[in-house]
């Protein structure tokens, strides 16, 4: 049993990112409840923020300005007025992805496979976690699902390991769901309603790799038509309670 | 090259800007962490090219997701850094551990496990507000006793857990954690004054 002072133990060594993964997700927990833990954790990020001062001096190339302005041009940000269409990016987001014809589809997916191999490696997560991930990955019988938003919108990709009765979901740019909220996945199957897929969260730079077991509903099924993603209570909802801000088709890999 | 008002902009409204795709609050912005996160970043990845790609990396990351900036969490200082630590840890990771622990046994031996903290020496090329920023962290890191600064130090800037740095220094986990907790509460009284400012 941990008492509300232990809890407050806790704050400084999750702002340095220094907790046990399995610590880290209590504690995660807890803060969704506890706005004293919370101002604590606001606090010791301050802290730590400050420590990036304590680095050695280093003068950066005169050319870095220039390559961190060319690569903004490259991109535009996430909902950012000036290009984006009108109609609400909610609206967009779920017809997007099944507006997207078949060959354009295979296109993308060779890219997202290479940009996924490129950012694996720097996934968000610890190393234990990762190498699991990546035995997931490269076992038989998986599927994948890529979800989109618009544009440069969040992304996230979910594959789903038969043999191992898992899904493993990495999420971009999504930006972590605020105190006492979470992000529920959906498995949507012709007919059916949908299935909760499990709930997670991304950390405070918008990426997220979790591993999350297959329920019995949807491994009877063996295969479904979609996965969405809802904004949710933490703790999840018995069915979505608004349109999903990501959704994407799954595809047969075998 | 952007034009510098005299009354300087907010941090946050600079990231204001940025989400509407102004790009010259992104340079603004730069001008004002740029050399920082840079520091920051090569202290981790310890090679000059990777300190740009992440600091390259992380200023878009900042651009892309400046509409999602909650100036409740935390000041944009902080964000930053998070953003640009994270990254270089990534790559660090990414790159594997054997060149690292190379690079350890070289640090514990010469330097002191301490080494990458800033000296207190002045730093002529930087502004004199990050000058008085950098000299006020040096001095409270340098007020800490060093178990705990080591501590602090192997979290921050090696990204590593309580227990890995338990395994490390072959110490009780729970004598790391002390240090720790003891350690920031203590940086938190020195560093007020920053602290107060931040906002």
């Amino acid at each position: 049993m941990t008492t509300p002072h232990e809890w407050q133990d806790l704050a400084a060594p999750y702002a340095l990112g220094a907790l046990a993964s399995d610590e880290r997700q209590a504690f995660e927990s807890h803060l969704a409840g506890c706005e004293g833990c919370r101002a604590e954790v606001r606090s010791f990020s301050e802290v730590a923020g400050l420590l990036a001062h304590g680095a050695p001096a280093a003068q950066p190339p005169a050319g870095l300005r220039g390559r961190v302005l060319a690569e903004a041009g490259r991109v535009r940000p996430i909902s950012a007025g000036r290009r984006r269409a009108s109609p609400a990016w909610l609206a967009a987001a779920a017809g997007l992805v099944l507006a997207v014809g078949a060959g354009v589809t295979a296109w993308r997916q060779n890219g997202r496979v290479r940009a996924l191999e490129g950012r694996i490696a720097t996934v968000d997560s610890t190393a234990a976690a990762a190498e699991s991930a990546l035995a997931m990955l490269t076992g038989p019988q998986v599927h994948m699902v890529s979800l989109a938003g618009t544009g440069r919108a969040p992304t996230a990709r979910v594959f789903w390991n038969h043999t191992r009765g898992r899904f493993i979901v990495f999420a971009f740019d999504l930006p972590a769901a605020p105190a006492g909220r979470a992000y529920q996945l959906w498995a949507i199957a012709k007919g059916k309603a949908p299935m909760s897929m499990g709930t997670f969260n991304t950390d405070p730079t918008g990426r997220a790799t979790i591993i999350l077991p297959v329920g019995q509903e949807i491994a009877s099924l063996g295969f479904v038509d979609d996965c969405g993603l809802t904004e949710e209570p933490a703790g999840g909802s018995p069915q979505p309670t608004e349109t999903p801000r990501l959704l994407g088709a799954w595809l047969h890999t075998d | 090259m952007a034009t510098i008002p005299k009354v300087p902009v907010p941090d946050r409204e600079l990231v204001g800007r940025m989400a509407e795709g102004e790009d010259i609050a992104l340079g603004e912005l730069y001008d004002r962490y740029g050399k920082t996160l840079y520091a920051l970043a090569l202290a981790i990845v310890r090679e000059p090219a990777d300190a740009e790609e992440v600091v390259v990396d992380a200023f878009g990351q900042a651009w892309r997701q400046a509409t999602a900036f909650d100036p409740a969490r935390g000041s944009v200082g902080a964000w930053l850094a998070t953003i640009a630590r994270s990254r270089a840890l990534d790559v660090v990771r990414a790159r594997g551990r054997r060149a690292r622990a190379h690079e350890r046994s070289a640090l514990l031996s010469e330097d002191g496990i301490a080494a990458p903290i800033a000296g207190l020496g002045p730093d002529p090329s930087r502004g004199a507000e990050h000058s008085e920023t950098r000299r006020l962290v040096a001095q409270a890191l340098a007020g800490l006793p060093e178990p705990q600064r080591v501590a602090i130090q192997l979290a921050y800037f090696e990204g590593l857990s309580q227990s890995e740095i338990a395994e490390r220094l072959a110490e009780p986990l729970g004598t790391i954690k002390t240090r720790m907790r003891t350690g920031m509460e203590k940086l938190r009284g020195l560093l007020r004054p920053l602290l107060e400012g931040a906002a």
